[in-house]
């Protein structure tokens, strides 16, 4: 039976946001929550291997007790069982951490996986580290950035874009994939899912101590956050009303030289010839 | 008592608000503009169990709690208050008798094909002589032989235009005219049972509102609901659960009213400051705020009373009551905050403002629903 | 590596050759000329490294853009980028000349290779850095984006060696090459016990170049629901053609159906970093403004001078979206025939 895991992270849902400046880590709790879009597609890319192959999801998550929300949401569309690793002393573990942490849970409960699916990067913290950390701190075969996968006779066929290169490529299993949100657009989830996931399903809890880890997130992550503070985007914004062909002639006119660098023409010069 | 909705509330709010900001969003302009029924979305509502909200699952429901189907209801109608109303209607008023108090032959017949939004449902008890005074319907039912003959007019009749059944109320027996009235479900290729044109309407455009003609329509026995004679039991009742998804349409049209006028109040700017910053406009902002939350409490509150089995007709009247004015109110100032830019139809408000005036009307009246409150009140003992 | 940082003495500054888009992406130019900046400081050495087939040429530029040393690691097998391998060289070249600092230009490739090095050497890493810069501990202090761009964060690996970076390529400028300046080429063999690939190429083509992408064009000309239809939301790709620039949509567009879904700039579609960008009636969902967050001069027409995108612009022009289309071009082709 094809066994997969799917890595989901949820991520405050508006881009206003509370940080605490001591730690530079972000208050989770103020903000609600959102599955990470990138990790709903990885969710539905393996929700399709199931569909076509069968076998069995299990999602997991790494967060505050809130993070259960995303499971639930997992599970309302097809996921067939959920982890939630949850720990105050966990908190503000760098990706370094977060994917040590992972790979002791997915080694405690799903050790005998065929692939690990997950979000390309997160809306938040958008590093992109935590699924090739994961795959080497599992010591298996890797795949970033993937758009279109397929699996035939235990080898997974991917399709992806990197730098301008058209590259296909083939894993042996087991491996992991970090899927784009380019493909597998995110099915609706069915109300009746959601009455389901929570009235009928239960979710793995662990913590450090299940984990037999004595991790400090904050301290024991080697990379640390000095500081956190909002760019300051000082937008002149110059206002311009009037008739259209005036703002033309003024625009034109006064960002003439900006405006015209892609052709490579001095669109002031017709000021000067007048 | 808990005042933070439970995860599972807040992840059906987020799923249905997901799915309506991407397939109604773009387009709730548009259907209110022509007043097109917009099919390719109903489509999709189909699969998520939108048409079958409370019903039961063995008859392919998602058998809700009331909040979380007033929650449904508030999410689609803040994007377009006009399919919160199909939805709504076709729930509540067109598919719930059935389930409540249908016969198992009558409930393993039609709830399916409603629940899973195959046929749209629809409740006819308007008449051009009958409104608030629901005695006054002329629609008469005969007995004859193994059927029911329907004669009548229905008019005002929301999904009209594309309901597959429909349940109507009409007088069984006519020589007590008052007492006697039942209900019968209808289905649309039944011979005799005609569609009406669509009505032109201020607000809820797109939703196919129109009169139903019934000449010598007949309906099998089978198809009485309930018992002959139980027609005002079930009109009440029903009217009673379809008070709290009226109450949460108004309620989802006025929070969309808000959401629209504090987001513009902030970014308007007059006399070198923005809108927010002065003190009428602040004011209008509390008391816009603070009447939402308290008509959140009162639906909620109908709603917790429905599931528990308590009598809940008083407090579902109320809920509507006060959502429907309170949903006039906002959008009112709402326009008004959006000064001339919220009288043209480039910002929402203007519709908000169209689609909330009815909220008074349908259902049950403001008038009606105070006779309901003062009734309970009155029949209490002191 | 569980070096501490010792003196304030940095010995080495690698950074990762990363050539297989060398005239679009000079990304590692750029990063060399970084380096030698933050060299300058400390004292230290800037190395390259590169792994590949017929690399010479590139050799010679990252030399002639600021490298002290390279190291090459050159063979017949290594055409392709082949990401186990060179993880597997890279390991092994950080581990025995244990480098203070490596850096690599934040390609996708980059940006998958990276956390696979610093994995296996035990340190940490920053991503997608927009500055850096170097301490009097020499600790190197990487600014890395959070939240779309609304904010920024400064991080350190304040014990774990060597101290690892991505790099947003077109954040730092190369210096101008000198063909003179001389390096150390350290040319070294390719290991024969390298680990059997479990993730091969099976096909590898350059994306052919069907005109360019919205991703790199210098002009973008972005158009919204305030167009008002889809014959005139055409009309914005007359005004981009003009100025040589690429068409870009808003959501409700795509959805209205006025302009193929492959012109979404958003967030679930491309992400633009325009010198100019046009925007038409766009009301500036944050769906849509953080995926312009890297746009230069930014001009927004709209008939509502409160519209979010207003605010958001260099240039705010209060005007029906339409009229100044027109007018913009039948300016543009008179001064561009002048």
């Amino acid at each position: 039976m094809l066994k997969l895991i799917v890595c989901i992270k949820q991520v405050p849902m508006v881009s206003e946001l509370n940080w605490d400046p001591r730690t530079g880590t972000l208050k989770r709790d103020l903000a609600e929550g959102m599955m990470n879009p990138a990790c709903h597609h990885a969710l539905e890319a393996a929700l399709r291997l199931k569909d076509l192959h069968g076998g069995h999801i299990t999602a997991i998550t790494m967060g505050p007790p809130m993070a259960e929300e995303v499971l639930r949401e997992a599970m309302a569309i097809g996921a067939d069982r959920c982890i939630l690793l949850t720990d105050k002393r966990l908190a503000g573990a760098d990706t370094f951490m977060t994917s040590f942490i992972l790979a002791r849970a997915i080694e405690k409960e799903c050790s005998n996986f065929d692939i690990i699916l997950c979000g390309c990067h997160t809306s938040d913290s958008e590093t992109a580290q935590v699924g090739p950390q994961l795959a080497e701190e599992l010591k298996i075969p890797g795949a970033a950035y993937v758009e279109w996968l397929e699996l035939k006779e235990n080898i997974l066929r991917m399709k992806r874009l990197s730098d301008n290169f058209l590259e296909t490529m083939e894993m042996d299993l087991p491996g992991l994939v970090t899927v784009t949100t380019s493909h597998y657009q995110p099915r609706y989830v069915p109300l009746s899912g959601i009455q389901d996931a929570y009235d009928k399903c239960d979710i793995i809890t662990l913590d450090a101590d299940d984990l037999k880890l004595n991790i400090i997130g904050t301290k024991d992550s080697p990379t640390r956050i000095l500081k956190v503070y909002s760019p300051c985007s000082e937008k002149k914004n110059i206002e311009m009303k009037g008739p259209a062909k005036k703002i033309a002639e003024e625009l034109l006119d006064k960002f003439g030289r900006k405006i015209g660098g892609a052709i490579k023409k001095d669109l002031k010069a017709y000021e000067q010839e007048k | 008592m808990n005042f933070n909705p439970c995860l599972k509330h807040k992840t059906v709010r987020k799923t249905v608000s997901k799915f309506v900001e991407t397939e109604l969003g773009p387009i709730a302009h548009e259907i209110d503009q022509n007043a097109r029924f917009p099919v390719e979305v109903v489509e999709k509502m189909r699969a998520l169990n939108f048409f079958g909200l409370q019903v039961p699952r063995k008859y392919g429901g998602a058998e809700m709690d009331s909040i979380s189907y007033a929650i449904v209801i508030e999410e689609i109608s803040r994007v377009c208050a006009a399919m919160g109303l199909c939805i709504t209607v076709h729930n509540s008023v067109g598919t719930n008798p059935i389930a409540q108090f249908g016969t198992k032959e009558q409930k393993e017949k039609f709830l399916p094909p409603l629940a899973s939004g195959e046929i749209i449902g629809a409740f006819c008890l308007t008449e051009a002589n009958a409104g608030s005074d629901a005695g006054g319907v002329e629609t008469t039912a005969v007995e004859d032989g193994d059927d029911y003959v329907i004669n009548g007019t229905k008019i005002f009749v929301t999904n009209g235009g594309i309901c597959g059944s429909a349940l109507i109320f009409a007088i069984t027996d006519s020589e007590n005219q008052r007492s006697t009235s039942s209900v019968l479900i209808a289905e649309k290729n039944t011979p005799g049972f005609f569609v009406g044109e669509i009505e032109d309407l201020c607000g809820m455009r797109a939703n196919p509102v129109s009169s139903l003609f019934f000449e010598d329509c007949r309906v099998p026995k089978s198809n009485l609901l309930g018992r002959k004679g139980d027609g005002l039991k079930i009109g009440l009742s029903t009217l009673d659960s379809g008070r709290i998804g009226i109450a949460a349409q108004a309620l989802g049209i006025a929070q969309a009213a808000f959401d629209d006028a504090l987001k513009y109040s902030k970014e308007r700017q007059q006399f070198k400051k923005p809108l927010s910053n002065f003190q009428t406009i602040q004011n209008y902002l509390a008391d816009m705020a603070t009447e939402i939350d308290a008509a959140r409490l009162l639906l909620y509150r109908a709603c917790v009373f429905k599931d528990s089995g308590k009598a809940f007709g008083a407090e579902a009247a109320m809920a509507k009551l006060y959502c429907s004015t309170l949903a006039s109110r906002v959008t009112g100032l709402a326009v008004q905050i959006h000064g001339g830019y919220g009288y043209s139809k480039e910002y929402d408000v203007e519709r908000y403002f169209r689609d909330a005036k009815v909220t008074e009307i349908y259902e049950g009246t403001s008038e009606v629903q105070r006779m309901v409150i003062a009734r309970s009140l009155l029949s209490k003992p002191t | 590596m569980k070096k501490k940082a010792q003196t304030a003495k940095v010995k080495d500054i690698w950074v990762f050759g990363d050539y297989r888009n060398y005239f679009q992406t000079r990304v590692t130019l750029q990063l060399l000329s970084r380096a030698g900046d933050l060299a300058a400081k400390t004292g230290a050495s800037v190395c390259a490294v590169i792994f590949g087939h017929n690399l010479d040429e590139y050799v010679s530029e990252y030399i002639a853009h600021g490298a002290h040393k390279v190291y090459v690691i050159e063979h017949n097998s290594l055409k392709k980028y082949s990401m186990e391998i060179y993880i597997s060289l890279m390991e092994r070249l950080a581990r025995e000349y244990e480098p203070d600092i490596i850096l690599v230009g934040a390609t996708t490739f980059g940006r998958e290779f990276a956390p696979r090095i610093a994995k296996r050497l035990g340190t940490g890493l920053t991503a997608d850095c927009v500055g850096l810069d170097i301490d009097d501990q020499g600790i190197l202090v990487q600014t890395a984006p959070a939240f779309g761009g609304n904010l920024l964060a400064e991080i350190i690996t304040p014990e774990k060696r060597p101290q690892m970076a991505t790099v947003r390529p077109g954040m730092f400028q190369e210096i101008p090459h000198d063909y003179e300046r001389k390096g150390e080429v350290i040319k070294l063999p390719l290991p024969k016990d390298l680990p059997k690939e479990r993730l091969r190429i099976v096909q590898y083509q350059r994306k052919p170049h069907r005109g360019q992408r919205i991703e790199e064009a210098d002009v973008v000309v972005c158009g919204g629901r305030g167009m008002g239809g889809k014959n005139r939301f055409k009309k914005l790709f007359e005004l981009a053609r003009l100025l040589g620039g690429e068409v870009g949509a808003t959501r409700p567009v795509v959805y209205s159906d006025w302009a193929d879904p492959e012109l979404l700039v958003g967030q679930a579609g491309k992400h633009i970093n325009p010198d100019v960008l046009f925007s038409f009636g766009v009301s500036g969902a944050i769906q849509h403004t953080a995926a312009i967050r890297d746009a230069g001069l930014i001009i927004a027409v709209n008939k509502n001078p409160n519209a979010t995108m207003m605010k958001k612009a260099d240039v705010a022009i209060v005007a029906d979206t339409n009229q100044l289309c027109m007018a913009l071009i039948k300016e543009l082709k008179k001064r561009i025939r002048s």
